[in-house]
């Protein structure tokens, strides 16, 4: 794990879930987080002070944290859950549930474009494809040079500019394939005018945990360049949903038939189930 | 054209984020009255009196939201609803980060009307740079005594916290907001009790939404029969519309409620040269598509529910002639796909199994049998949730399906492969 921390470059891309437990005490050894937690005790403490109740600082605590070391690693939620006198499971549990903290690492610029309706109205489906093409990576994926994730989102609440994204939470309106194309390039000679996010670990392809080791095993991630539709996140609309619709729904009749039969089956079942209590009763009294 | 500028007066023209310039405007000037002349019943009864209904989506009367917190001696709470994530909604982006002085003294004003100390907004994640401009006019309104211990040397103390979310559209309703603020997962709770009985912490609790607090403002400003004149019978006052999708000019427009939909798309630039009128998604993703026949309806909660749909947070978005409705409705429903907490199984599976189904239609892979499981579907989900995140997931969804069928018939597979 040294040598993927030192150089990053002789590291195999998407490493299996057990590796990446070890690469977070890997990453904390050449990242120093004790040094970065004695630094931001005191502003975790004023968190804590803010709200009647401490565990209601765990939100801005792990914002905190993130900025500073790019991702909300498993110290951080360690430090949190000592520090709010929870467990580290709950801490981890509640932030899982959020899709704004990210608990692997992710590239210097995360690019998360707008999928939601009115952006799609707008011409988003072609942004979304001409992303794809240029970063050559998928929904949540990361590039190998670990300079840039990319993520379709939800709406981003900008309708009015669509198409729209964040970078790095930043708002871009009325997105052009020329904007587009300036921006990646500037992001590319380190010139761009958001500032890059911090990352103290290399990432792997993706950095949603339990889609990483499907993603290890040469499997596909969420959304990965070759999916029919720029559009379709998640992979549905795979195979195996339809032919199971097509052999139960679609021959209606058929389904219906059987389960009728099945059901018939199962009344007789129960009917002489409940015969041979009765007799057994009676033979009891 | 009635557009009128309310909450929206100043934006584009002056500074309002500069605390002075605020000032110089009148900003915070009823928060002074308040604090030196009012009771906190005085500011209860306007609100009551204007006829306020929430703005966030349910449109329930904000005077009587607060008349049900109970008078039994507990620590009351005032949060600020800034979790803007329907789809379609942009109005509380701008009012965070155009004017975030009026939102906070709205707080002020809610929070003493109800008898609270310690106020909180939850900001949506996505909006950092909001957070960042709204945590900062917390501090110049700090500075100038307006808010904290001790406010303008009258011995009241009220504490205004800028809470950040973290990416959760679940987390815009009340009972996930609070568990989200109480840094738990934003999973929304069982009710009841409702949060104005056991709301933050346990505590009676109001959650407001931000166009509902800013607007106390101009109410106190210029009286509650001033608010209440404005409207229709049972829905009164101006209205922040977000009118966004096939216009020649989206954006936010503050209008009287009752505004025709006819007007407010023309209002927004009208649609774009040679396209001709589909639809309006008059309240968000959650509603129901309301049709040419309804363009003379007017804009308000009552309308909109004869529609067949609603007005929710006033996101407005038009369709044309050109709308993909397979596409469209597949969009719909992978958002509540995405976004449901998984706590209830109709919402949780329901949204998913569609997503798949509607994606096959988009392919071209559709079944006949799906369009008939569609329409039976929906009752299968709607009112079985714990909130109304699942049954948001129906009412567009049908309404485009029963009006556009052709076009998910012309996506049915045309032969079956045996199996």
């Amino acid at each position: 794990m040294a040598l993927r921390q030192a150089q990053g470059d002789t590291a195999a891309q998407g490493d299996t879930a057990a590796q990446g437990d070890t690469a977070a005490q890997g990453d904390a050894a050449a990242f120093d987080f004790a040094g970065l937690a004695a630094r931001l005790r005191p502003q975790c403490e004023a968190l804590v002070a803010q709200y009647e109740q401490p565990r209601s600082a765990l939100l801005p605590m792990m914002h905190l944290f993130q900025e500073h070391q790019g991702y909300v690693s498993q110290d951080a939620m360690r430090f949190a859950a000592d520090l709010l006198g929870l467990s580290p499971a709950v801490v981890e549990s509640t932030v899982s549930f959020y899709t704004l903290f990210f608990r692997k690492p992710v590239g210097k610029y995360m690019l998360q474009v707008c999928r939601g309706l009115m952006c799609e109205l707008n011409g988003a489906e072609a942004t979304m494809a001409l992303f794809r093409e240029k970063l050559g990576i998928g929904h949540l994926e990361t590039t190998d040079d670990g300079l840039f994730s990319y993520e379709e989102v939800e709406c981003l609440a900008a309708c009015d500019k669509a198409p729209c994204m964040q970078v790095n939470l930043e708002f871009l309106y009325n997105l052009t394939p020329a904007m587009i194309d300036e921006m990646l390039e500037l992001m590319r000679t380190g010139t761009y005018a958001i500032a890059p996010m911090v990352q103290t670990a290399k990432p792997e392809r993706t950095w949603k945990v339990g889609q990483d080791a499907q993603v290890a095993l040469g499997g596909k991630s969420p959304g990965t360049l070759n999916a029919t539709d720029p559009n379709n996140a998640g992979g549905v609309g795979d195979a195996s949903g339809v032919i199971m619709l097509d052999r139960f729904v679609s021959k209606d009749v058929a389904f219906t038939a059987r389960s009728r039969e099945r059901l018939v089956r199962d009344a007789r079942a129960v009917a002489e189930i409940v015969e041979e209590e009765g007799a057994n009763g009676h033979a009891g009294h | 054209m009635p557009v009128t500028k309310v909450l929206t007066a100043g934006i584009g023209e002056a500074d309002l984020r500069d605390i002075s310039v605020y000032r110089a405007r009148g900003g915070y000037k009823q928060w002074e009255r308040a604090v030196r002349d009012l009771k906190p019943a005085d500011v209860m009864e306007a609100c009551d009196k204007s006829g306020l209904r929430g703005r966030g989506g349910a449109g329930f009367p904000t005077g009587r939201k607060w008349s049900f917190l109970p008078n039994n001696g507990k620590p009351r709470y005032m949060v600020c609803n800034c979790d803007e994530a329907e789809p379609g909604t942009f109005k509380d982006h701008m009012l965070l980060e155009e004017t975030p002085h009026l939102v906070l003294e709205g707080i002020l004003l809610g929070a003493y009307g109800i008898g609270c100390t310690h106020a909180y907004i939850y900001i949506r994640g996505e909006f950092k740079r909001g957070y960042q401009i709204f945590q900062k006019a917390i501090d110049d309104a700090r500075a100038a005594g307006l808010l904290g211990k001790n406010i303008l040397g009258t011995g009241l103390d009220i504490e205004v916290t800028a809470h950040r979310g973290a990416g959760a559209y679940i987390c815009g309703e009340e009972t996930g907001l609070l568990n989200s603020l109480e840094g738990k997962r934003g999973e929304p709770r069982l009710k009841p009790p409702f949060p104005a009985i056991a709301g933050l912490y346990g505590m009676p609790t109001v959650v407001n939404n931000v166009e509902t607090l800013a607007y106390l403002v101009p109410i106190l400003e210029k009286g509650a029969d001033w608010f209440a004149s404005v409207g229709t019978e049972r829905s009164k006052g101006y209205k922040i519309v977000s009118v966004s999708g096939h216009v020649q000019k989206p954006g936010n427009y503050e209008v009287p409620i009752g505004t025709t939909v006819r007007e407010i798309i023309e209002i927004a630039g009208g649609l774009r040269p040679g396209r001709t009128f589909a639809a309006v998604q008059p309240g968000g993703q959650s509603s129901a598509c309301i049709f040419e026949e309804h363009l003379d309806y007017p804009y308000d909660y009552e309308s909109m529910a004869k529609a067949g749909s609603m007005l929710g947070s006033g996101a407005f978005t038009v369709f044309d002639d050109t709308t993909d409705w397979v596409k469209a409705a597949l969009n719909s429903v992978r958002f509540y796909a995405h976004e449901s907490c998984g706590q209830c199984t109709p919402c949780r599976e329901g949204g998913h199994w569609l997503e798949r189904v509607l994606h096959r239609f988009v392919e071209g892979r559709g079944l006949r049998s799906d369009l008939e499981m569609i329409r039976r579907v929906s009752g299968t989900i709607t009112g079985l949730n714990l909130c109304a995140l699942g049954d948001s997931i129906e009412p567009f969804l049908k309404s485009v399906v029963n009006r556009f069928p052709e076009q998910f018939e012309a996506r049915v597979m045309q032969e079956l492969t045996p199996a």
